[in-house]
């Protein structure tokens, strides 16, 4: 994977230090610093960094002028504000100018992780990163003719590995028609690779093609690489199933057994329809790259991230009493006044349902949604509340058209989001009026879980996260 | 007979997307859908007698009483000590499993829930 640059502008050491410490655990970034607004110029013009994390106040040239020049210069650079500083007018010039996202500090870690990690994915859309991924062109040595999605792991820790050999596992059982007698030694042979190569490298990556008779686990790795005795044996053992190549190692297992007349009709248990939503973008298209290769219910496969906000545990629990009494001021403030957005949710909700419209569609989701995730993202403890809406938000703004088509459909997301309305106002109650929720957190993951479902329901789609949709009988 | 089968959740959108995954066994009367968005109002309920199940499906965590102590309160009521629950969740630690296990829930599964498994497991339970 390419790596990024990154440049932290603050002029407080210790901040600084903060940042450097959160970003240093996303793959695959270059990071730089400067200590006021002057040096980020300079830096911007030498080093060209893709993002920029802002401090506001800073002697010499503040943030904004600083972000100004940049923006005119370099308009492609995407710029994070990360100040201490409550001041709406101040978030409503930077975003004229075209600053990316504005943050308030005390820094969230995750939040700030988070937003990262977004725009590195943005950037590396932009520059194509991924085009070596196109569904037209195959990473394995073994077959052209592969369909029209990819599974891919980024590994950069061991429960990554781990994640890789559940899944590989997984499939092998679940798919009685494969056939592979040496399961076990690719499994070896993978695991002694990815234990090798995160030892010198901070990533790597597996992709996993497939045609309609054989799966093909790609790994790519960032350099070429020597294999060890005992593993160039287990190469040798696999024979024609295992290539190596520079810096591709690959490994072909038969859905069935090649002896037998390969043929889609043999194939008892036809794979899944998957989507691959690791938001892995391809050719700077973004989201356009997921391919439905069935009429049938799709799987919607939760990604990792969204796993980790769907089940963030919180050990400590917060009570809404004591949580509110430490906020306080402009905050909160902020999230009394949504109470104003209530009515505006309901009516912009009907004008949808009788008038729908891409148009209406764009007036609920930025001027009621958009709002409401501002005002959670400016508590920095709700990271899942603030990302169910904004997915949400696009999933109406993607589907829009095939929502507007389906009175039916546009029906039922009319209801199921009134709901969501009616959920966030037990919310604010819970939390900030009556304060007598005994965990902040009580309806985090449900309300993203729900998020989840909607798009199940109108996008027609079937989750799957591994086993995790299964009931576990007790 | 209809089966009756309530949720308890403090989600509305849970229990809509709930209802609308069980609207096929709904609308053939196999089952009579109920919701309660405060376990407290369903507590009560059940220990006056003005309300039964044959089945409960209920959430974790609910701002005014734990799902894991719904159940253990409704499990140590002669009347009800027999009857399935099952837990609807984004939880999915071992410990709160093990704890649910413990209480007597017959099922646990975790949201976002998979609309075709939660029909099938529910048949399977009712028997329908």
């Amino acid at each position: 994977m390419k790596e990024l640059r990154l440049l932290i502008v603050d002029d407080v050491e210790d901040n600084r230090l903060v940042l450097h410490a959160i970003c240093r655990k996303i793959d695959a970034l270059q990071i730089q610093e400067a200590t006021d607004g002057l040096e980020a110029i300079e830096k911007t013009v030498n080093w060209h960094p893709h993002i920029i994390l802002m401090d506001v106040m800073m002697p010499n040239l503040d943030g904004f002028e600083a972000s100004k020049v940049i923006k005119q210069k370099f308009p492609d650079t995407i710029i994070m504000i990360i100040t201490a500083v409550v001041d709406p007018q101040m978030e409503v010039n930077m975003a004229s100018i075209g600053v990316n996202a504005y943050l308030h500090k005390p820094i969230d870690k995750e939040l700030v992780r988070f937003k990262l990690q977004n725009f590195a994915a943005l950037v590396r859309s932009k520059e194509g990163d991924y085009t070596q991924l196109s569904s037209k062109k195959t990473l394995n040595p073994f077959c052209n003719d592969v369909r029209h999605y990819k599974i891919i792991f980024d590994i950069v820790d061991s429960e990554g590995m781990m994640d890789f050999g559940v899944w590989l596992l997984t499939r092998c059982e679940h798919n009685p028609m494969m056939r592979c007698s040496k399961v076990d030694l690719v499994v070896e042979l993978f695991y002694a690779l990815m234990q090798q190569v995160l030892k010198e490298y901070n990533i790597l990556s597996i992709i996993i093609e497939e045609s309609f008779e054989e799966i093909f686990l790609t790994m790519q790795l960032p350099h070429a690489i020597s294999l060890k005795p005992t593993l160039a044996i287990i190469v040798e053992d696999l024979q024609h199933q295992c290539v190596v190549q520079a810096n591709i190692v690959c490994v072909r297992l038969f859905l069935q057994t090649p002896s037998t007349t390969p043929s889609y009709e043999a194939v008892s248990e036809p794979l899944s329809p998957v989507i691959e939503v690791s938001s892995i973008p391809e050719n700077g298209k973004g989201d356009e790259e997921i391919v439905i290769l069935s009429e049938e219910k799709t799987t919607r496969h939760i990604d990792a991230t969204e796993k980790e906000l769907l089940r963030q545990s919180f050990v400590a629990k917060t009570p809404a009493l004591e949580y509110v009494n430490d906020i306080g001021g402009d905050v909160l403030d902020e999230i009394r006044d949504l109470e104003s957005l209530d009515n505006e949710w309901s009516e912009r909700l009907a004008i949808l349902e009788s008038e729908p419209s891409l148009e209406n569609i764009k007036s609920f989701v930025d001027g009621v949604l958009g709002v409401y995730v501002r005002a959670i993202n400016n508590l920095f403890e709700f990271t899942a509340l603030a990302y169910a809406l904004s997915s949400l938000g696009a999933f109406m703004k993607g589907d829009a058209e095939t929502i507007i088509e389906d009175a039916s459909k546009m029906k039922v997301l009319v209801m199921l989001t009134e709901h969501l309305g009616s959920d966030l106002r037990a919310w604010r109650q819970h939390i900030f009026e009556l304060q007598d929720a005994t965990d902040i957190h009580y309806l985090d993951s449900s309300f993203f879980s729900s998020c989840m479902q909607i798009e199940q329901i109108i996008g027609n789609q079937n989750i799957d996260s591994d086993h995790d949709s299964d009931m576990e009988f007790f | 007979m209809a089966k009756r089968v309530i949720i308890v959740d403090d989600s509305r959108a849970v229990v809509a997307t709930a209802e609308l995954a069980l609207d096929g066994l709904i609308q053939s009367g196999v089952i009579e859908f109920k919701s309660y968005l405060n376990p407290l109002e369903l507590l009560n309920a059940l220990e006056n007698g003005s309300e039964n199940f044959d089945l409960l499906i209920s959430d974790v965590n609910m701002p005014e009483m734990n799902g894991l102590d719904l159940s253990r309160s409704i499990k140590s009521d002669e009347r009800y000590k027999n009857k399935p629950i099952i837990i609807l969740t984004t939880e999915s630690s071992e410990q709160m499993k093990m704890t649910g296990k413990e209480i007597g829930v017959t099922g646990w599964m975790v949201k976002p829930f998979n609309d075709e498994k939660l029909v099938k497991s529910i048949k399977m339970i009712l028997g329908v």
